[in-house]
């Protein structure tokens, strides 16, 4: 389709009146003028898209499309929690487990750094052996279990 | 944003021109409305569903002609409005982007229901089913109801073979009746590009309605 035709198509298929130099080219290009026949053929088919009568909302429409927007809404984690109860008892024995094993984990570390003050082999071997015999006597001296 | 459509003096040329700016839906009336119900305003929201709700029905009930559905439809145009408002942008005014969403939806629905019948029932008057039910054979069975029907279902079948922008601008076009100027400040593009979209979403119908006409069963609705 030639530009002339183009910039007035959309007037044309409205029914506005066009422009001489449009007419003329459509009288004598054969080519624009079987595609604008065309494209006006479809054009009058859009009527049948207009709404045959008017259609008024229920009285209770607006109600109904609170409902629906309720019923649509996305759900958060804790109404998952709170309104499903058997996801939610998964959720809490999950967590208990969770802390049950880190606190054992935790306690039993715990127990293997407090096993009593340290025996004197212990701190003699921790001591550099460049220390005198008085430190280990010292040492072995002091020693309380 | 710009104002709306004025005449500005250009000094170098020493004449006048026409500029059209954009127009500034954020800040009209309309656009108030609209931010207080994107912050969560419940009455604003309301006020946006009575204010469409009319124009609504009517966009839904020259697509899906069962009258069943035309509510059912308009909830979840409703609904969509509802959810999606965060997301306006303001580039179109609002009765256009609802448009949209009613147009989509109506085409979502068409799809899933699948309907190929060229008659529906529930939308004969009682005079016309009778007449449907009682008609002697004749040479010409076709009636002016069938006929209509007929057309309808025609061009939606057309409109299924265009993307959703081409589609609403065809309908906007064609069945609102909007000029390209008014479609061109609704939709917040240019004129010359509203054309181009245009012609080139008739050129689809053109080719769509050649395989229809040559093969009716091929073209899906």
């Amino acid at each position: 389709m030639h530009q002339v035709i183009l910039d007035r198509l959309e007037e044309h298929l409205s029914g506005s009146p066009c422009s001489r130099e449009f007419t003329a080219h459509l009288e004598s290009c054969e080519e624009c003028r079987a595609e604008v026949r065309e494209m006006q053929d479809l054009s009058g088919v859009f009527a049948a898209l207009r709404a045959p009568e008017a259609l008024n909302p229920s009285p209770g429409f607006y109600a109904q499309v609170s409902r629906r927007v309720e019923a649509q809404r996305p759900r958060s984690l804790w109404s998952f929690v709170w309104l499903e109860p058997a996801f939610g008892r998964r959720v809490a024995f999950a967590s208990l487990m969770t802390l049950a094993i880190l606190g054992s984990y935790l306690i039993t570390r715990e127990t293997e750094y407090s096993a009593g003050p340290p025996r004197p082999e212990v701190i003699m071997a921790q001591q550099s052996p460049a220390d005198n015999q008085d430190t280990i006597l010292a040492t072995l001296a002091s020693y309380e279990p | 944003m710009g104002s709306l459509t004025g005449a500005l003096p250009l000094p170098a040329f020493g004449g006048r021109v026409v500029v059209k700016t954009r127009v500034d839906y954020q800040n009209s009336q309309e656009g108030a409305l609209v931010r207080r119900a994107q912050s969560g305003d419940e009455a604003a929201f309301r006020e946006i569903v009575e204010h469409y709700q009319s124009k609504v029905f009517s966009i839904i009930h020259g697509i899906v002609r069962q009258r069943n559905d035309v509510e059912d439809i308009a909830q979840q145009v409703f609904a969509k409005v509802y959810f999606s408002l965060r997301n306006f942008d303001f580039r179109s005014s609002l009765i256009t982007w609802i448009y949209k969403i009613t147009v989509n939806e109506c085409f979502d629905y068409l799809r899933k229901k699948k309907v190929r019948k060229l008659v529906y029932e529930s939308d004969l008057s009682e005079d016309e089913v009778r007449r449907v039910e009682n008609t002697e054979p004749s040479v010409d069975r076709t009636t002016p109801a069938d006929e209509s029907l007929a057309r309808h279902d025609y061009v939606l079948k057309l409109l299924a073979r265009v993307s959703e922008e081409e589609r609403n601008l065809l309908m906007l076009k064609e069945v609102e009746g909007h000029s390209v100027e008014e479609l061109a400040e609704m939709t917040g593009m240019n004129e010359n590009t509203i054309k181009v979209k245009l012609f080139r979403a008739r050129q689809k119908l053109v080719k769509a309605a050649q395989r229809l006409d040559r093969a009716p069963g091929l073209v899906a609705g």
